[in-house]
């Protein structure tokens, strides 16, 4: 269809969350009967860009145009009337209502005030023969499997009707017959001139099913691949396209003298998980989101109660079934999420930074005095910027959330520091300051576990570097030997597994 | 806005949920001052002995309040307090009534065996009455009130503790669990009294705690006695420093705030939860436990109907009305103080104005919401 005005266009689409610049300057143009695949890092902002296209965000700046005209998507419901429909990656669907329900929910034909369930029933049904997922429509969405519930929200998005479908991980959750089947609608939706934008992480499926693909890098678009570009185009070199960046962050240098095994874990978990970290060494944990990393890391902290397998730290087993256990070990976990997991954001600098420590500072009583001077010790030490010890943490940059969130554990002394995501969303002064503190603690004897998405962190951070697939360390490569290619392409199961 | 007008306006913020509630007292003691058209001298509500008896009135709810405060900064809530106060007053008198008058007790029980008309508790009641009189300790009156003292207390420790184990352990909402303990206990305390009023065997020792005070030889009543400071009023105040420490100067109280602020990143700090939340309500308990013996001392009696009824209601309008935040992660025991003020002020004033009983509760009502608004106001502004 030449000359046809793109279904859905972006022009210089730019969103900054806090310091964090999420997309800048992103164009990239949707024909109606094309399958375009989006393919980037974690925090590429792929995430971000559909949630604009689909009304969940506003954009900073830049322009949507449908057919050739701009529009405003203002909500959720101004999309799906501009005929977008979103498959999220999140599963968005009523337990308790039926899977007709769920289908039309929010847009309820009715007759006389009266929902007409029969035709949502029927339609629904319909759908789901399409979909080659018979599921009975009345059951409560509850009684569904994962997958199934997958199902349902695709069969959701094509009731709309819609003019372009986004698919944000679809596959991630469904067996091989089910991905078939999607992939058979989706040549169908093609060929009704629908735009689908499918984006996925499993590289093998967007280079199966696409016509186009756009690479995105930190928030920008780094390749426009059309067909000819794609042909004979192989899963190794779209990875490539997605890292191979220029290193634009400066990381300490390694000085540190390697000392012997410190924490041992054998034999751990489900995934019978064995790997050792040396004093004085960071081992870092590369993989892509769902990988298992963070399960590993809550599992050593105790969150996960008792796990199977040995844990050794310094030659002694440990018995670790709570956070409690693994504090007292000497472990001490920063958590990827520091508002949801990691801070009292209402209380204030002094109370947060001595929250696991508290027991240092107390007699009988508290001793304030003594905690406001651990807590300016910290700030000295970290230059974080605030106002007064008294002042909430609600109130700081994320960039000194995070500075407090690490100085609760450096105050407990740990001797195993595992740190999860430490500077997501942090700004770049910020980040260098964490990456010297974990240097320069790490060369005082601890060893340090540094779990990461952002793959150039891992790699100007870590001494050795493992990667996680499914639950599993599928690799174990030394830090001065690994690109970002090698790592990328056993994050997304190119490589098979090879263990150090 | 820079760091520095946020931080100013955080700090107005607190300063204004801390001087709310006391700004209200001050305006309604004044108010009700006003209100009063009474000639010189002849003045009622600016009394000592009125203040004294306002404080009276309201310390085993404040003492309860106490409790609350900590259940309702840790994100909880507790709804059993009125009923609790009932099962174990009635408990406790039902001990000390057997061992009191472990003989009349056995007789009663034969009586009524006699005519067929074997009162529940017979059994057990019997075996306990053997006890005392096989020990010699049948009439004992002090024995008595001790072992009814130690039993209000215990079964009110022992309830709050059942209501924290069900809360962590169990993983059910603390307004379930509470709201299952309001119907539980007060229907256990009818039982016991067959839905009457358990009259103490204890004519001076069980009643003194609960009606005596400490004379202040400077307040002269207009009949010429001093004026007593009462013990439940001592009670309350005493117990409030206790909390007031507890909740600000210990460890367990600052996990009971980090709990309330968020719970997820108290467990990821090593927190041990559900150790808190058992802590919590077991205090609570005891509290509630302690007012029960004050009330129970003071009508030297456990109506088993109406002891601590609908306490739970007057209790968490106090706390709230104190500024402690309802979601939890903050709040103050000092507020709380303030709160129990403010309602005793209110009551007392409607009822000198002749404002019908019944409307009362409308009074109350109005006052609570708009705490609450008060309260949102505050936050949005900041």
């Amino acid at each position: 269809m030449p000359d046809q005005p793109d279904a859905i266009a972006t022009d210089a689409i730019g969103k900054s969350f806090g310091a964090t610049r999420a997309l800048d300057g992103v164009t990239i143009s949707f024909r109606g009967g094309e399958v375009h695949g989006i393919v980037g890092e974690n925090g590429a902002g792929k995430s971000t860009l559909m949630k604009i296209l689909g009304g969940v965000e506003r954009p900073g700046e830049g322009r949507v145009f449908i057919r050739g005209r701009g529009v405003l998507i203002t909500d959720v419901h101004a999309a799906q009337r501009m005929g977008i429909a979103m498959v999220h990656q999140e599963l968005n669907l009523v337990d308790e209502l039926s899977i007709a329900e769920n289908i039309f929910l929010g847009r309820e034909r009715t007759l006389l005030g009266m929902v007409r369930f029969g035709r949502a029933r029927r339609v629904s049904r319909q759908i789901l023969e399409i979909l080659k997922c018979p599921l009975n429509v009345s059951w409560k969405v509850k009684r569904l499997s994962t997958a199934q519930k997958q199902m349902v929200e695709i069969a959701k998005a094509l009731s709309c009707q819609a003019s372009v479908i986004i698919l944000d991980e679809p596959t991630a959750m469904l067996s091989r017959r089910e991905t078939h089947a999607l992939f058979e609608v989706i040549g169908q939706l093609r060929r009704n001139g629908v735009a689908v934008i499918y984006i996925s992480h499993i590289l093998q499926e967007v280079l199966q099913i696409r016509d186009r693909v756009t690479v995105m890098r930190d928030g920008r678009v780094s390749a426009r691949l059309g067909p000819d570009e794609m042909e004979g185009m192989t899963v190794a070199e779209l990875a490539g396209l997605m890292v191979g960046r220029p290193m634009n962050q400066h990381f300490p240098a390694r000085e540190t003298r390697i000392g012997e095994r410190f924490l041992e874990v054998e034999h751990f978990g489900d995934e019978d998980i064995s790997f050792f970290v040396r004093r004085g060494e960071i081992l870092g944990f590369a993989g892509l989101i769902g990988a298992g990393r963070t399960e590993l890391a809550e599992a050593i902290f105790g969150l996960r109660g008792k796990v199977s397998g040995v844990i050794r730290l310094d030659g002694r087993n440990l018995k670790i079934s709570s956070p409690g256990d693994a504090v007292r070990a000497g472990i001490a976990y920063l958590s990827e999420d520091r508002k949801e997991s990691g801070l009292m954001l209402d209380m204030d600098v002094t109370s947060n930074t001595t929250m696991v420590s508290l027991a240092r500072y107390t007699r009988w009583l508290t001793r304030p005095r003594a905690e406001r001077k651990a807590a300016s010790h910290y700030v000295q030490l970290m230059r974080i910027r605030i106002a007064s010890l008294r002042q909430p943490v609600r109130a700081l940059s994320g960039g000194n959330q995070q500075k407090v969130a690490l100085a609760k554990w450096l105050e407990t002394n740990p001797k195993v520091l595992i740190v999860d995501e430490p500077t997501r969303g942090v700004d770049v002064g910020a980040k260098e300051e964490i990456y010297r503190l974990i240097r320069a603690l790490v060369t005082q004897g601890m060893a340090c576990i540094l779990i990461s998405s952002e793959l150039n962190e891992v790699l100007g951070m870590s001494d050795r570097i493992a990667v996680m697939r499914g639950g599993r360390i599928v690799a174990m490569l030394d830090a001065a030997s690994a690109s970002e290619e090698r790592v990328m392409q056993f994050a997304a199961g190119v490589q098979e597994n090879l263990s150090a | 806005m820079s760091e520095g007008s946020v931080q100013s306006a955080r700090n107005w913020r607190a300063v204004f949920e801390r001087v709310a509630p006391v700004v209200t007292l001050a305006l309604l003691v004044f108010v009700t001052a006003s209100l009063e058209h009474a000639p010189a001298g002849e003045h009622h509500f600016l009394t000592a002995e009125n203040l004294v008896n306002i404080l009276w009135q309201w310390s085993a709810i404040g003492i309860i309040a106490l409790g609350m405060t900590l259940v309702i900064i840790s994100g909880g809530i507790d709804l059993s307090v009125g009923s609790l106060i009932a099962l174990s007053g009635a408990l406790g008198v039902w001990m000390m009534n057997t061992i009191i008058s472990a003989g009349a007790i056995l007789q009663g029980i034969d009586d009524s065996n006699a005519s067929g008309m074997a009162p529940a508790d017979g059994p057990v009641r019997a075996w306990m009455a053997h006890f005392v009189i096989n020990h010699h300790l049948d009439g004992n009156e002090v024995w008595g009130v001790a072992v009814g003292i130690a039993t209000i207390l215990a079964v009110g420790t022992a309830a709050g503790w059942v209501n924290g184990m069900l809360i962590a352990k169990g993983g059910i909402a603390p307004f379930i669990v509470t709201l299952g303990g309001l119907a539980a206990y007060r229907s256990l305390a009818l039982a016991l009294a067959d839905g009457g009023d358990l009259n103490s065997a204890s004519e001076h020792l069980f009643p003194a705690a609960g009606n005596a005070g400490v004379p202040i030889h400077r307040l002269t009543l207009t009949n010429g006695h001093p004026l007593q400071l009462p013990y439940m009023v001592i009670a309350f105040f005493a117990l409030a420093v206790l909390m007031a420490i507890l909740l600000n100067r210990t460890r367990y109280g600052r996990y009971v705030v980090a709990l309330g602020s968020n719970e997820r990143a108290a467990k990821y700090s090593a927190i041990n939860v559900d150790r808190i939340k058992i802590i919590t309500y077991t205090l609570t308990g005891a509290l509630t436990g302690i007012a029960a013996f004050l009330v129970a001392s003071n009508l030297n009696s456990v109506p088993s109907s109406t002891a601590g009824n609908l306490y739970e209601l007057d209790v968490i309008a106090a706390v709230v009305i104190g500024g402690t935040r309802m979601q939890g992660g903050a709040g103050s025991i000092f507020g709380t103080v303030i709160g129990v003020l403010i309602l005793g002020v209110i009551s007392n004033m409607l009822s000198f104005l002749n404002v019908s009983p019944y409307l009362q509760g409308l009074v109350k009502g109005v006052i609570i919401v708009a705490a609450i608004f008060v309260q949102q106001i505050g936050r949005k502004r900041s």
